[in-house]
């Protein structure tokens, strides 16, 4: 920022130096052009100068005018404002100029060449003519005179000549008269100056002029101004071929027509002087005003790319910030020009630019809370027993997450973007909760909760569901959530609750009587029997017998009631569960021969750990339970498997006892495991219900089946040993979900 | 032989014709040169003797016969000569003459502008005849010359346009029939 300051301002100084320079070049110019005297002596350097800027500017301004062109075909943005701009200030700048140029040279042509006339110059011309005439009639007259002259000295005795020529010079009104002998050689002289002033040796002229027997006359110009006449003829010319001396006199011309001539002769050599020097004063003129012109024009242009560059920067600046923001730059800040409008436009962009900052920033943040919410939701969702499935108004699957596609036994995560009554084709359980929901639907219930009961293969699954409106907002119309929680399992385990119960409460009421009852019974028959009469004694026997039998079928019922009821201490041991398998299946193949009991045991089955007594009642029960069901069966088959399997990486022993009997009915399978629910007009219908009991008091699970070809299979998985058992219990806290699909 | 009567001729045409051309095209170009210069001890002061030859060119002519009066200049040197060291200019003189034509009297004034003589001539031939005649100008008193040095003189002449007005400078500047200045003439001090 200091950098760029301090370059400005040396660039301005710099402008403001060169500006000035350029002015004082072009008025020492002028002075010079105008015969100043001071700045005289240094005018071509100034020229030189001003040329050597015109060159300059020229540089400049093609430099300029280059990156200009450069800009405008590369589209740089501002380039085409500029180049107007330029060209405006350019034709504002040029015509103008041009215009007073041409007027001012013409005005230069025109005015110096009024200086001069033809008149004028006939009558200077006249005037020297006349001044001429006048001068050569003195200059004929002093020849006469000095001819006369030489002839009176031609018998003058050379003594007196001195004298005589003194008087000659008097008379004739001579400056001087001096006589030369041969060689030029002074023989006598006269003038009106004081003595000791030697006359001038003979002029080669004269001595020309009177070898060629003429004699000479001249008008000379005096230092001092004014005119002389000089006139020189031949003494002794007469009647002698020899050359004897030469007399020489200068006659002064009167000061008044010396200096009235004088005069005539400085005007006409001016005028002449004049109209020499008018043309390279013209041309000195005109190229001045052109250097001038070009020192302008060119300083014009110049300035005006100038300008335009310096009015054109800060909205190029302005263009290339608005590309920033627009490709999501927010941090762009521009450097404010100036306190004009461009300038409060740029303040504004920047205030712009850092709201939009700030803005972008509370979002991102915001964006971030609602993210980490959504991921909290997700989690949440997807460890939630519940099922929830959020629709669309057409019913199209929104979101769904794990525990809904378990609890309906479709895998509702990848189907999102269907209509959920597409995806319900082909999958029954979803069917029955779509048929349900429709109904509301259909009635236009937006807000409505309801228990399902749906049916599957392995028994009635039982929901609880509720459904509510979703506000819509831009990006989503209005849809719903269905919530629903499976709580079969629920209801079954209240109702065994209610069942154990029932049967201790049971135990307790109905045990007590019959041991009076009995023991009534034994005692009427002791006391009465040998009283009585043989027949009366028969219907006695006959009737204490069966009270004692079927109070004891009582206390048989009661007591396998306790036992369901009344839960002793789990025992946990390792045993071999093949052994114990063989053994309890070798006993019931010895007492029913009829029947075909087949064992199917993996060939290394670990040693298990569990109660040992509870898991042989879970097998004397199930295969009780089978060869009862079979009772009618002419060929009737037990099927016995133990394995060793992995429930959700949890290694368990798995023990399928499958019969080819009339299997369970299809309304009641899900019951089989509640307590005096019975097929069979001799069973209890507790059987089943303590083998469940027994199967989770070891965290097992029980499920039970029609096979397709008919009978029945029931499926115990146990875990193997405690580690399989914690397993088993951090699966259930931490995934109901899978549990909840592997039942289904 | 007729052939070569009539190609003879007509060559001789061509170079009078290329000559006449020649002349039209190409105006006069002066000149000035130093032919002669010398010293002699006189009455103990050296005194020059100098032959000039000074040709004005077109130019020069036409601006005197329109009234310009023309300057000439005689530069004259006295160097010390200075065996391992730059020579040393002694005395320097200039004389500075005024060549004019005055047109009433149509007679060539030669003015001394050192002395303030003036000499007047019938024709540019005389009076420049008379300028490049130099006779007995004291140079340098020998008294302030060092009997141990050696000395040498030079003489140029040149025509001075200092005195002009910068219009005319200007014209001058670029044209070489203004550029007139003999080359330096150069010779030993005798004594």
């Amino acid at each position: 920022m200091v950098a760029r300051t301090i370059r400005r301002g040396v660039t301005a100084a710099l402008g403001v130096i060169g500006v000035g320079m350029a002015l004082t070049a072009v008025f020492l110019l002028s002075r010079t052009a105008q015969n100043s005297e001071e700045f005289e002596s240094l005018h071509i350097i100034i020229l030189l100068i001003n040329i050597a800027g015109v060159l300059a500017l020229f540089a400049l301004s093609v430099g300029s005018l280059a990156r200009l062109l450069r800009d405008y075909r590369n589209h740089v943005p501002g380039s085409r404002l500029k180049a107007r701009m330029v060209g405006m200030f350019v034709g504002l700048a040029v015509l103008p100029l041009l215009v007073v140029f041409y007027f001012s040279l013409q005005f230069i042509n025109s005015g110096i060449d009024t200086w001069f006339n033809v008149e004028v110059e006939a009558g200077l011309d006249d005037a020297l003519e006349l001044s001429r005439v006048a001068l050569e009639m003195q200059m004929r007259d002093h020849l006469a005179t000095m001819t006369q002259i030489a002839d009176r000295l031609e018998n003058v005795n050379p003594r007196q000549l001195i004298f005589e020529l003194s008087m000659l010079r008097r008379e004739s009104g001579a400056s001087e008269i001096s006589i030369y002998g041969r060689n030029s050689r002074i023989l006598a002289t006269s003038s009106d100056q004081s003595a000791g002033s030697l006359p001038k040796p003979l002029a080669d002229e004269v001595l020309l002029q009177i070898g060629q027997n003429r004699p000479f006359v001249s008008l000379d110009p005096l230092a001092r101004g004014g005119y002389e006449i000089r006139t020189a003829v031949r003494l002794g010319n007469k009647g002698r071929r020899d050359p004897g001396g030469i007399i020489l006199a200068h006659f002064p011309v009167p000061e008044r027509i010396g200096a009235m001539a004088d005069k005539v002769d400085t005007s006409y050599s001016a005028y002449k002087r004049a109209i020499y020097l008018r043309d390279p004063l013209k041309r000195n003129l005109s190229l001045t005003l052109t250097v001038v012109l070009l020192v302008s024009l060119l300083a014009s242009i110049y300035g005006a790319f100038l300008l335009s560059r310096r009015l054109v920067k800060p909205i190029q600046d302005l263009v290339a910030g608005t590309r920033a923001v627009a490709q999501g730059d927010f941090d762009t800040q521009l450097p404010a020009p100036s306190r004009d409008e461009i300038g409060f436009l740029i303040s504004s962009f920047n205030d712009m630019t850092q709201r939009l900052a700030a803005a972008r920033r509370e979002a991102s943040i915001n964006e971030a809370l609602v993210e980490a919410e959504r991921a909290n939701l997700e989690v949440i969702l997807a460890r939630l027993s519940t099922g929830v499935v959020s629709l669309e108004s057409d019913l199209t699957i929104r979101t769904a997450n794990q525990a809904a596609g378990a609890i309906l036994n479709v895998d509702l995560e990848n189907r999102i973007g269907e209509r959920l009554p597409d995806v319900a084709k082909g999958h029954p359980l979803l069917q029955q909760f779509v048929d349900i929901a429709s109904v509301h639907h259909n009635a236009s219930e937006t807000d409505w909760r309801e228990q399902m009961v749906l049916s599957g293969e392995v028994g009635r699954q039982i929901l609880t569901c509720a459904c509510t409106t979703l506000p819509g907002d831009e990006d989503h119309e209005t849809g719903f959530v269905v919530v629903f929680d499976d709580i079969t399992a629920t209801l079954q385990a209240q109702r065994d609750s209610a069942w154990g119960e029932v049967a201790r409460r049971l135990a307790h009421e109905i045990k007590n009587p019959l041991t009076p009852i009995q023991l009534s019974a034994e005692r009427v028959r002791r006391k009465y029997l040998h009283t009585m009469s043989a027949e009366d004694a028969q219907v006695l026997d006959r009737a204490t017998h069966t009270i004692v039998q079927q109070v004891e079928a009582m206390k048989e019922m009661v007591n396998a009631f306790s036992d369901y009821a009344r839960a002793p201490d789990i025992d946990l041991n390792k045993f071999s569960i093949d052994k114990l398998v063989h053994e309890v299946v070798d006993l019931y193949r010895a007492q029913e021969s009829g029947l075909q009991i087949i064992l199917k045991t993996d060939s290394d089955l670990p040693n298990i750990e569990a109660d040992v007594g509870r898991i042989r009642q879970v097998l004397h029960n199930l295969i009780r339970n089978a060869i009862e069901a079979l009772e009618n069966s002419s060929d009737g088959r037990i099927e016995v498997g133990v394995s060793v399997a992995e429930l959700h990486d949890v290694e368990v022993v798995e023990i399928v006892v499958a019969d080819n009997g009339p299997g369970f009915e299809i309304g009641s399978i899900n019951e089989v495991f509640d307590p005096y629910v019975t097929s069979k007009p001799k069973g209890t219908g507790l059987g089943l219900a303590i083998v469940k009991k027994m199967v989770e008091e070891h965290l097992g699970i029980i499920d039970a089946r029609n096979r397709e070809q008919g009978g029945a299979v029931i499926r115990i998985q146990l875990p193997i040993d405690e580690a399989a058992r914690e397993q088993m219990i951090a699966n259930r806290l931490g995934g109901n979900t899978e549990q909840r699909r592997e039942r289904a | 032989m007729k052939f070569l009567r009539t190609t003879g001729l007509a060559a001789l045409l061509l170079v009078l014709a290329a000559a006449t051309l020649a002349q039209e095209e190409m105006p006069r170009q002066g000149f000035f040169d130093v032919r002669s210069a010398s010293t002699s001890l006189n009455n103990g002061v050296h005194e020059l003797e100098a032959r000039l030859q000074l040709i004005l060119s077109q130019d020069a002519l036409d601006a005197l016969n329109s009234g310009v009066p023309l300057t000439i200049e005689l530069n004259l040197e006295v160097i010390r000569v200075r065996g391992l060291w730059l020579d040393e200019v002694e005395a320097q003189l200039t004389l500075t003459y005024e060549l004019e034509y005055r047109p009433l009297s149509q007679r060539y004034i030669v003015r001394n502008l050192n002395s303030g003589d003036l000499d007047s001539f019938a024709t540019l031939y005389s009076a420049l005849n008379n300028l490049g005649r130099i006779q007995g100008l004291p140079v340098i008193d020998d008294a302030l010359i060092n009997p141990e040095s050696r000395y040498r003189i030079r003489l140029r002449a040149a025509l001075s346009t200092r005195q002009y007005p910068a219009a005319l400078r200007i014209i001058f500047f670029w044209r070489s029939q203004w550029q007139l200045e003999s080359k330096w003439f150069e010779w030993s001090l005798e004594r």
